[in-house]
């Protein structure tokens, strides 16, 4: 079985199998993408577990994040340390997540969390206003992000509390086929 | 989950309500119209609804994600300041199903001391992981690692699960059997190298599949609406492949092994025409034969009048089938919404495409957003503006008047393509010119009805224009109606003239001159496809950059491409009967279109402007493939079949009075047999029975009736949860500003204080969002109960705990009336409070009733 390839253990290369939604082949051109970003700090072997970590700076020059808008947010809330530095399995995350293997709710969860600027389980105005200003540009007056802010708040929280907790977040989500496609 | 709150289930609007069941167990099993609930939250449910339903049963509820929800870390160290007895709901994450638990002991401690390191924190929960663990390990290995794989967690801890779940499992395995030691690990291994096996071949069939890089660039520099009209290109051309498999290996050959020789000869022209050199080619219905074919003395035989006729009958049932299937399927994921949302959430939520990766394309979202938005705002300030009559008057005239126009003009174009088909089959029997002649005027009419098919939805786009609507999304269901209803009623027309004229016609085989009809269709239309990406994307694009600025990139129209699709398939479909290998042609076809569109679109255009729900749309289309297309495909082929004669001369049905009677004759032979008298009785009682067909119609139509009440009642079951929901998050309001009122007036209270202290921890307990829906109904009041009493006897020695009261009680409180009265000391309390807030709730409901439930 794939002994052409010594960097994982075939233990190792199963366990990202079943932890992610990868075949073995992915997993290998995944490693060699996470190699490429630092090959002098990016070991060939990984079957001793080396503990390496790629600056967030790295990471959020890849192509797939280079441009989004919210590379900074996802490279956070997939890193291990919150800081968008990555280690190889904290990478291997990112993608299973992202990859359209992926099932929505997961993908919710996590979109969620992205959304979730200050981390504290809630979208709440001040998150909606940064998503709004990513989204956008800052190409909208600060009044005008607040009335859609509002009226975002207003139409997905159901339990009234002023904010979108997750359930209110898949609730929507449920309702919006192209959520992610 | 525990069972402490079963009383709450005595209650039959528990019973009653879907979601708040506490067996979800048996809910998954009763009916998986459940699964589609939108109330039904809870993360750990709606993360098994989406492979399948195999895989629910067993662990929906059981994975507790909260491990690794900031919340729960402050309820972690909360926890360890107590006695793990002390706190009543160390447990209420675990045991979701009823099962049976096993008491801690039946863990070995070498599980829990390989924990060290980061891991250690999260895992003094422990008992809560193992019973993870336990419940992974009793499901089956593809089970698990689907499990494994949605949990959303890090990789570390999903290793961490996973490598203990697998310890669990060889123990286990071992424990009971250690005799057969060696067997189970020879079992072990042939399962694992199972496993690889099974994971090879799935990377073998992922690389099988078509363009999926191609697919993933496309979807990064275009987003998923342009992808969406790719995704349909290689659909049809699996559905072609199809196709042409099944009609080659069935009916292409056995036609080969009996085959004379062609004796005409090839010009070249006829790639163009289809006619010539292809006549006696298997291209066309006219040259397979109408006998048996054995190649072998004394063997089966090979009854090709049957082969034919099996052959395009099943497969037309299978498209059938796999076309219900797929428009039922993408209806259910993308149309069902009770209530669907403005649009404005869904909007700012949603709409980021993670798909895209170019910057120009990411720019380019960024500024439409913005002006969507901007527009948005806009239209909600303007709503209240209402038009007056006359202006209301002048729009409906408006749109009269393009209607009319629209339908005079597809009026028009049929009458012009019926008389130039007549004109075209009077040239053809006449025969005189030279032979170039004779075949340069066949390719008249496809040109005609391409050019017809290319310029008439220009001119309704013009139309668009006069128009106006208010909203985009109309503007765009008009316009594909329109031009459906051209290509149809084109198609339509040529239908009439094959099957009315050119069938009772003299010629002598008409079956070859409508198959040479339909190829030279499509012939003609690929390559008005072709003209039309060079010059309505190509040349546009250097207008619209060199010469008129204004003018811009040309965008790409999914619309009228999708729609140009359908009509090919639709004439392919028609052509199966008439030319049985034109997929094979298609396929061809649609390869050189993909690629050229592909360049197309990467060369000149630029993502579409309009909002354009991707998925909506690509249900839309597949309902329209299904209804006009392939339901007016299968009435053309059954006329065919069943009522026409065929011709006398050619093809496999020559010498009978209809195709239909091949099959009734294969019957009278088959009554002489007595070992298959059942097909003879299934033929005589279901297939030519009325009386079959008139209960099974009954039987569908009840059923379609019974299925449309259980929707209607689940819409009055969504309401009624929904007001619940309002009904509740007010209860919670009252509830906390009650809560904070009582804490202020007893602030001086020692014991008032450590039990909102412990209120509070404990709420932040169920702060996390993996929290299921029942959890929160049924326990509140137990909230509110047990701490109060515990404060009183053990818990004064709590350390200080700052959490922020109103920030950190997230949770809903339980429907209070719906419990049962308790009589332990301390709830009259929180009763009492519940009780006023459901009063003051209701009152609430009564006043803005109107506003909440308008949908």
């Amino acid at each position: 079985m794939g002994n052409k390839q010594t960097i994982f253990t075939p233990e190792q290369l199963d366990a990202y199998q079943d932890c992610t939604f990868f075949t073995r082949k992915e997993i290998l051109r995944l490693f060699y993408r996470y190699r490429d970003l630092a090959p002098q700090l990016v070991p060939l072997d990984y079957s001793d577990k080396p503990d390496v970590m790629l600056p967030y700076e790295l990471i959020s020059s890849m192509p797939e994040l280079k441009d989004n808008p919210f590379r900074q947010r996802i490279a956070e809330v997939f890193s291990e340390d919150g800081e968008g530095n990555m280690t190889l399995d904290d990478f291997l995350d990112m993608f299973s997540v992202l990859s359209e293997m992926a099932p929505r709710d997961l993908k919710a969860y996590y979109a969620f969390k992205i959304y979730d600027f200050n981390n504290d389980d809630y979208i709440c105005k001040s998150d909606l206003e940064k998503t709004v200003n990513k989204l956008t540009r800052h190409e909208l007056t600060p009044e005008e992000v607040s009335l859609v802010c509002e009226k975002v708040i207003e139409e997905a929280d159901l339990d009234n509390d002023g904010k979108l907790s997750l359930e209110d977040f898949q609730h929507m989500i449920l309702r919006a086929p192209d959520f992610l496609r | 989950m525990s069972y402490h709150y079963n009383e709450a289930f005595e209650n039959p609007d528990y019973h009653n309500s879907e979601t708040l069941e506490s067996g979800r167990r048996k809910a998954s099993q009763m009916n998986s119209m459940f699964r589609q609930n939108p109330y039904d939250s809870s993360p750990y449910d709606s993360y098994t609804d989406h492979d399948g339903r195999e895989q629910r049963q067993s662990y929906s509820v059981d994975i507790p994600m909260a491990t690794m929800q900031p919340g729960l870390e402050v309820s972690q160290s909360a926890k360890r300041w107590g006695t793990p007895n002390a706190n009543p709901y160390g447990n209420t994450h675990i045991n979701h199903s009823f099962e049976y638990e096993p008491e801690f002991t039946y863990t070995p401690p070498s599980t829990l001391s390989t924990v060290d390191g980061p891991f250690a924190r999260r895992s003094s929960d422990a008992s809560e992981e193992e019973k993870i663990i336990r419940n992974l390990a009793s499901m089956t290995t593809r089970e698990r690692i689907k499990a494994i794989q949605k949990m959303p967690k890090t990789m570390k801890e999903k290793r961490e699960i996973r490598n203990k779940v697998l310890m669990e499992k060889t123990r286990k395995s071992v424990s009971y059997s250690t005799e057969i030691h060696c067997c189970t690990q020879c079992m072990y291994k042939i399962a694992l190298s199972y496993r690889r096996f099974r994971n090879g071949l799935s990377e073998l069939f992922q690389s099988l599949q078509l363009w999926q890089k191609t697919l993933k660039i496309i979807g990064g520099k275009f987003g998923t609406s342009v992808l969406s009209y790719f995704v349909f290109l290689t659909w049809l051309l699996t559905f072609n492949i199809f196709s042409f498999l099944v009609n080659f290996s069935f009916v292409t050959i056995p036609q080969f092994i009996a085959a004379g020789s062609n004796n005409l000869s090839f010009t070249g022209l006829e790639l163009l025409t289809g006619a010539g050199y292809f006549q006696q080619t298997v291209l066309y219905y006219g040259f397979y034969t109408n006998s048996t074919i054995t190649k072998i003395e004394n063997s089966t035989s090979y009854d090709m009048q049957l082969a034919y006729i099996f052959t395009i009958g099943i497969y037309f049932v299978i498209c059938f089938f796999s076309l219900v299937y797929s428009m039922a399927k993408s209806f259910r994921n993308n149309f069902v919404n009770p209530q669907t949302y403005s649009g404005n959430a869904g909007k700012l939520l949603c709409i980021w495409d993670f798909n895209i990766t170019n910057e120009k394309a990411v720019r380019l979202k960024q500024k439409n957003l913005s002006t969507q938005i901007k527009e948005a705002l806009s239209e909600g300030k303007s709503e209240d503006l209402n038009l007056s009559l006359k202006q209301r008057m002048v729009h409906i005239a408006i749109h009269l008047a393009a209607w009319i126009f629209s339908l005079g003009t597809t009026a028009v174009c049929c009458t012009c393509v019926y008389y130039l088909s007549i004109n075209n089959l009077k040239l053809f029997m006449k025969g005189d010119g030279t032979e170039l002649e004779n075949q340069a005027a066949t390719l008249v009419l496809p040109i005609v009805v391409s050019l017809l098919n290319l310029l008439t939805p220009f001119v309704f786009s013009l139309l668009e224009l006069l128009e106006k609507f208010q909203y985009p999304r109309n503007q765009i269901y008009v316009t594909i109606t329109r031009n459906v209803i051209l290509k149809m009623s084109i198609i339509g027309i040529l239908c009439y003239y094959w099957l009315n004229i050119v069938a009772t016609s003299a010629t002598e085989c008409w079956e070859t001159l409508v198959g040479q009809d339909i190829y030279r269709l499509v012939v003609v239309d690929f390559l008005f496809c072709l003209l039309g990406s060079f010059f309505g994307e190509f040349i546009r694009r250097i207008i619209g950059t060199k010469c008129l600025k204004n003018l811009g990139v040309p965008e790409f129209d999914i619309a009228r491409n999708v729609l140009g699709l359908i009509y090919v398939q639709t004439l392919t479909w028609i052509g199966i009967f008439f030319s049985p290998l034109l997929p094979a042609i298609q396929i061809i076809f649609f390869f050189i279109i993909f690629y050229v569109k592909k360049v197309s679109l990467m060369m000149n255009c630029q993502p579409p402007r309009k909002v354009w729900r991707a998925s909506q749309m690509t249900t839309l289309f597949i309902f329209l493939l299904f209804f006009p297309s392939f339901t007016g495909v299968l009435s053309v082929v059954a006329i065919t079949i069943w009522r026409l004669n065929p011709s006398e001369k050619c093809g496999p049905f020559r010498g009978l009075s209809s195709i239909f009677d091949a099959v009734s004759r294969w019957i009278d032979v088959l009554t002489n047999y007595p070992r298959s008298a059942w097909v003879v009785w299934i033929y005589h009682n279901l297939i030519e029975s009325v009386h079959f067909f008139f209960i099974l119609t009954v039987i569908i139509i009840i059923i379609t009736y019974l299925y449309w009440q259980i929707i209607e009642g689940r819409k009055i079951m969504v309401r009624l949860l929904h007001e619940q929901i309002i009904n509740e998050g007010k209860d919670k309001m009252f509830l906390l500003e009650k809560l904070r009122a009582l804490q202020a007036s007893t602030r001086d209270t020692p014991a008032r204080k450590g039990a909102s202290q412990q209120f509070s921890t404990t709420s932040s307990l169920y702060q996390p969002p993996g929290q299921l829906d029942q959890q929160r109904h049924l326990s509140m009041p137990n909230y509110l109960e047990r701490p109060l009493e515990k404060n009183k006897s053990s818990f004064s020695a709590k350390p200080p705990y700052t959490a922020d009261f109103p920030e950190t009680s997230g949770f809903l409180p339980g429907d209070p009336q719906r419990q049962q009265p308790s009589t332990k000391p301390g709830v009259s309390e929180a009763l009492a409070l519940a009780m006023r807030a459901r009063q003051q709730a209701e009152r609430e409901m009564e006043d803005e009733d109107e506003e909440d439930f308008r949908s």
